[in-house]
């Protein structure tokens, strides 16, 4: 017997038996496989309602279980058939925590591809949802630190500082937070590529552009890397947008 | 046609002023060919893109709605954006202050606070090749085309948030689990949800052949997470540059800057780990475009692109 989304039953549940004999009659065959019940011994109901009440995750409660998203999404098709956005749903509201904790190594993975919110029935905004449920699990400390969430941290750390972003800057800074040791100039305290460490895959391919002495592109890119491009008038918006996002308890400092 | 305007507020990113620059040079020469005008939007702010929505919602309104202010003080009522991410933040953006009366007025009291002007109506975004396709349309390209990509197999690529979700994009919202009809805006004027064609339709007005590549065109790239989550990029980089090599294709064409790049750094780690099929270079479609109207290799750019599109383009004699 097939068992539908198999990788929701822990392997220790399900039984197995050559011959099953039950109330002594001989079930072999087709029903010589049980799954044993799931016993719930804890559930945060407060968990869900934190969820509804914000404006991004308020249209969890549409949700019927069809399974649609799962689905279209392409983690659970191309990478681990664990991620799955429908079961997310279903165990945050009910607020079975832990089992949410179980998953917790490819919770993070979505890629915000947004093939579910698209295709979902029901408007459920789920890629919304799913960021929600891992946002408020953060929050409330129930999940650890993953490099999906360090890395938008530290992207949203830049863009209020400065107003925007810059390429270059992201990647040295990202790779310096990965364990890289990046050079920085003495003065300004800007990452110099090729002085320091650098994966082998981004040496090769900045390589190529300097290879190609496109002098305009280096130069632009170099500058920017220097002087970051800031938003003028930036710092009282700052200070707005700080103050709202200490309210939300998104700042870490 | 022309539902969208000829002139519209231009707001090309923090991606486009740096590395993606040629995608900026090429488009402003597109539009320029089809007698449009952008207007670039004065100041403004980075979008927030995927990353700072998963941290803040409050914040993440506030930074795209002081755009759509400097938009409205410009005296615009429409936004063009060329990448995939920021028309996403806008229209995301604006589908939340449009059903939501309380985020509305918060974020204005938060504009108001940091000497910004508030909304008085919220600006519409469109991506940048909806607004060729309805504005200039193929006709036009056809008309401007003096150096046909003729023998060009071109594979489409269309990332996620250019179709996706319908309802940020699309007629109506979701508000509190009613279809509510809150404009007729963009029915009209939206690509094809699941088979997007806008692309195709010009660049083959261009003279390229499109090669079959669905479901790639619309599969994501990593997006978000190229930097986070390397491996899973990894993969998906590989099914796309696989499907379109196998489908014969000999250059991906990109409208968004961040697939644009994530295909490109990852095609070079593909191939330094001896990964079959996956050596397709990529180009913006107004790069293709640009080189369509007789302009050169360099007016486009092209040498910022790291895949190195110039030898296939050359082999066909088109650059
Ligand atoms: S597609 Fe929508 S309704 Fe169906 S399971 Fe997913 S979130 Fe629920
Ligand atoms: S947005 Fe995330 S959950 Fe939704 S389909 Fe894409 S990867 Fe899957």
């Amino acid at each position: 017997m097939a068992i539908h989304e198999r990788s929701l039953v822990e392997p220790e549940r399900i039984l197995r038996k050559e011959r099953l004999v039950v109330d002594g009659v001989d079930v072999s065959g087709d029903w010589n496989l049980i799954i044993l019940p799931r016993v719930i011994n804890d559930y945060d109901l407060d968990f869900a309602k934190e969820i509804i009440n914000s404006p991004d995750g308020k249209t969890i409660n549409q949700c019927y279980q069809c399974s649609y998203c799962t689905a279209s999404c392409p983690v659970h098709n191309y990478w681990d058939e664990r991620y799955n956005p429908r079961h997310f749903i279903y165990l945050a509201r009910l607020g079975l925590i832990d089992e949410l904790q179980k998953r917790a190594d490819v919770m993070w993975r979505c890629v915000s591809c947004h093939k579910c919110t698209h295709r979902c029935p029901k408007g459920v905004l789920v890629e919304e949802v799913l960021k929600v449920i891992l946002r408020t699990m953060a929050k409330k400390g129930l999940i650890d630190e993953y490099p999906s969430k360090k890395f938008d941290k530290f992207f949203t750390e830049s863009v209020l500082e400065y107003g925007r972003i810059e390429d270059g800057e992201l990647l040295f800074g990202w790779i310096e937070k990965q364990g890289y040791k990046v050079f920085k100039d003495p003065i300004l305290k800007k990452p110099i590529p090729f002085l320091g460490e650098t994966p082998e895959w981004l040496k090769q391919l900045t390589i190529k552009p300097i290879k190609s002495m496109n002098i305009g592109f280096l130069v632009l890119n170099a500058k920017h890397m220097l002087f970051h491009p800031r938003t003028k008038n930036w710092s009282r918006f700052k200070q707005v947008l700080r103050k709202v996002m200490q309210e939300e308890g998104a700042l870490s400092h | 046609m022309g539902v969208i305007g000829k002139r519209v507020a231009y707001y090309p990113g923090c991606s486009l002023e740096g590395a993606a620059r040629a995608y900026d040079v090429s488009t402003r020469i597109v539009a320029k060919e089809l007698g449009l005008e952008l207007d670039y939007l004065e100041d403004y702010n980075c979008c927030g893109a995927m990353e700072s929505k998963n941290v803040t919602f409050m914040g993440t309104m506030l930074l795209n709605a002081r755009n759509m202010s400097l938009a409205r003080k410009q005296g615009h009522n429409v936004i063009v954006a060329p990448c995939n991410g920021c028309s996403f933040s806008l229209q995301r953006a604006e589908y939340f202050l449009e059903t939501d009366r309380a985020v509305f007025e918060k974020v204005n009291a938060l504009l108001r606070e940091g000497g910004v002007d508030p909304l008085d109506q919220i600006p519409q975004t469109y991506h940048i090749l909806e607004w060729f396709y309805h504005e200039a349309g193929p006709q036009k390209v056809k008309e401007k085309t003096r150096k046909p990509l003729r023998g060009l197999k071109v594979a489409n690529y269309y990332g996620c948030l250019y179709t996706r979700p319908h309802f940020y994009a699309r007629t109506y919202a979701h508000a509190g689990g009613q279809e509510e009809e809150v404009r007729p805006r963009r029915r009209d004027t939206a690509d094809d949800d699941e088979h997007p064609y806008y692309m195709n339709a010009l660049l083959e007005a261009a003279g390229a052949t499109s090669v079959e590549f669905e479901p790639m065109h619309t599969q994501c790239c990593g997006g978000p997470h190229s930097l986070s989550d390397e491996a899973v990029s990894e993969k998906f980089v590989m099914m796309i540059l696989q499907t379109a090599k196998r489908n014969g294709a000999d250059i991906i064409a990109t409208e968004c800057p961040l697939c644009h790049a994530s295909l490109e750094m990852y095609r070079h780690r593909l191939m330094l780990k001896g990964v079959p099929d996956v050596d397709v270079p990529a180009a913006y479609f107004t790069q293709l475009l640009g080189l369509a109207f007789g302009y050169s290799a360099n007016d486009v750019k092209l040498k910022d692109n790291l895949s190195d599109p110039l030898p296939v383009l050359k082999r066909l004699g088109l650059a």
